[in-house]
């Protein structure tokens, strides 16, 4: 299958901190610290798949995201977008590809839903013959048919997003790049979008997505690069990714436990009928993360053991396991952390 | 890049300047705000020059002598009218760059195939709309304030030398949007800039008075022969042959600026691109 984005060793590092005007005419040397944002990212997207990237913020998502679009200069590796070269051949790149990065801002306010769409194919180089069938195609795409001639200024957060998209497909493109796309937005405009999302790859499109809701990653994407501390941490599919963590179902307990004395016997007695992936003190109760492939058996067991070691169960909650247990099982840490 | 290229980018080119007219057009207020200020400003430096000169025959025969017309109102209505407009464009470029960079449009139009000259100089041709206003403001004042009547084909000569003006003056603002574009900010440069500009380019005053080595320094700078021409074709009745060499020096300038604009911004676009400063403010 053809490859729409390969990136090898995609690296980008960024100076913290600001040199003075005054440091640069005396020519002192540069004492920036180097943050490094996005850490040799391999990545290979075939030709209409979703994609997604995920990770919570400051993960290196966002940076990855825009040295893909050609807005950042990578520091080290290379990579191709639809068989050009990231560096040497941008212009080629924005030519055929659509991006969703800035947010519903990045519109002309004062401008109606047409006009800022007229102005942006002109930029994306739509011919001029095409250009009114191309907007009433997008303007339809997104549901903003009836909308085209109100300015923008009296549309919802929802109604620019969809807008920001439209304007993506003004190219035709046949990779569209969404960072974020349904943040802030209400749940039925970000089903909207996520529909639409699907959609474009009923096309035949290919879409890179970022985003740090799971359940969106989980619903949207045919396969899922983890990235932490700008590393990929893991990549599959959803259903991949769940299956390595060799469990099915989350269990988690909230027990009363005055001290942290019966915290090592309580989790003995499961007799390893599930791992207990994150555990936490909060105001005098334990809680407790437990995966486990089968709750069925896991809960007797823990009732059990409770009453065994006198603690008292607060809350028992059984979940499948999401992508939320995956990155955790990863990185120790949740994704809104 | 290729003829369709170059097609496609003439295309965008117009479609940047139909958009700043468009959202022009979208506050009328701002052309009302434009009626007020290139009368009052001037009207305050005819006043004085009438204070100043006792309204003698002898202070006016040397105004004459000096500037080449009798019409002091004239001569400080085309000259203060051309450095509102030269501020206007000198704001212009640096301050629509850091809109588009606040708003995040930057982003969205860098993601673009479209050449960066397009962006730079796209809105430059909406400057002219400002210009023929401001000038048609104070045409109107100095008809009914002074009986100074602009015919047509004088109107036609100003607006030939504000056409060779604008790339000059356009190019100096793209170089402030340049220094946006690398240092987020530009006013302390352009009010100083500004400065200059109304010290030596005789704005309410003929360069001749100025000091030998200021008015070398005046004849380098772009606005000091835009208002020289502009009073010439506006009040002595000169036709655009007789200002030719000054009109080209405009050009040149303009040209020799424009590279220099196109030279520090891909400079600066580069430097963006390196530390991600397209989307920061």
């Amino acid at each position: 299958m053809t490859l729409a984005i390969e990136a090898v060793g995609l690296t980008k590092d960024f100076e913290k901190g600001r040199r003075t005007i005054w440091q640069r005419l005396r020519r002192e040397p540069d004492r920036r610290e180097t943050f490094r944002a996005v850490d040799g990212i391999d990545l290979r997207v075939q030709e209409g798949e979703i994609f997604g990237v995920l990770g919570p913020n400051g993960a290196g998502k966002t940076t990855t995201m825009r040295m893909l679009a050609t807005l950042l200069e990578p520091t080290a590796g290379h990579g191709t977008v639809l068989g050009h070269d990231l560096v040497k051949d941008a212009r080629a790149i924005r030519r055929r590809l659509g991006a969703v990065l800035s947010g519903e801002r990045s519109l002309y306010w004062k401008l109606t839903a047409r006009e800022n769409l007229e102005y942006f194919a002109a930029l994306y180089h739509v011919p001029a013959a095409e250009t009114k069938e191309r907007i009433a195609g997008v303007l339809e795409t997104v549901k903003l048919t009836d909308r085209a001639d109100d300015y923008v200024e009296r549309f919802s957060t929802g109604m620019r997003q969809r807008l920001v998209l439209a304007r993506a497909l003004l190219p035709n493109p046949s990779l569209l790049l969404l960072d974020e796309p349904t943040v802030g937005l209400d749940p039925q405009a970000a089903r909207d979008l996520r529909e639409r999302v699907l959609e474009l790859r009923a096309e035949g499109r290919t879409v890179l997505l970022t985003t740090h809701y799971m359940e969106e990653a989980d619903q949207l994407c045919d396969r899922i690069a983890i990235v932490d501390h700008g590393r990929i941490v893991a990549l599959d599919t959803p259903q991949g990714l769940k299956r390595d963590l060799k469990a099915t179902e989350v269990v988690h307990l909230e027990l009363s436990s005055p001290d942290h004395g019966e915290e090592p016997a309580f989790i003995g007695r499961l007799n390893g009928a599930g791992t207990v992936t994150h555990r936490e003190r909060v105001d005098g109760s334990l809680r407790l993360t437990i995966h486990c492939t089968s709750a069925r058996d896991l809960v007797p067991l823990v009732i059990d053991a409770a009453r065994a070691e006198q603690v008292q169960v607060q809350n028992i909650q059984v979940l499948p396991v999401s992508l939320e247990d995956v990155f955790i099982s990863l990185t120790g840490r949740a994704l809104r952390e | 890049m290729s003829w369709t290229d170059a097609r496609a980018d003439a295309r965008a080119f117009w479609a940047a300047t139909r958009k700043e007219w468009r959202t022009l057009r979208r506050y009328p207020g701002s052309f009302l705000g434009f009626i007020f200020w290139p009368i009052a400003l001037p009207l305050a430096f005819v006043f004085q020059a009438q204070a100043f000169s006792g309204g003698r025959s002898d202070t006016m025969a040397a105004f004459a002598a000096r500037t080449g017309t009798h019409e002091v109102a004239g001569f400080l209505f085309v000259g203060w009218a051309t450095y509102m407009w030269l501020s206007l464009i000198l704001w212009g470029p640096g301050t629509s760059l850091r809109t588009e960079q606040v708003r995040g449009s930057l982003e969205a139009i860098f993601l673009t195939p479209v050449s960066r000259l397009v962006v730079l100089f796209g809105p430059a041709v909406s400057q002219v709309v400002w210009a023929v206003w401001i000038f048609v403001v104070v045409g109107v004042a100095l008809w009914l304030g002074f009986g100074v009547v602009i015919g047509p084909a004088e109107a036609i000569r100003a607006l030939t030398v504000i056409l060779v003006g604008v790339p000059a003056l356009y190019a100096i603002g793209a170089l402030f949007a340049a220094v946006v574009l690398r240092f987020g900010e530009v006013s302390a440069l352009v009010q100083g800039v500004r400065g200059i500009f109304t010290a030596l380019c005789g704005m309410s005053f003929p360069i001749v008075v100025l000091p030998e080595w200021a008015r070398t320094v005046a004849l380098t700078l772009p606005p000091t022969y835009l208002i020289g021409d502009l009073r010439q074709v506006l009040l002595t009745g000169a036709e655009i042959g007789q200002v030719i060499g000054d009109l080209a020096i405009l050009a040149g300038m303009g040209l020799v600026l424009a590279l220099l604009a196109v030279f520090a911004f891909r400079r600066t676009e580069q430097y963006a691109r390196r530390g991600g400063r397209l989307a920061q403010y």
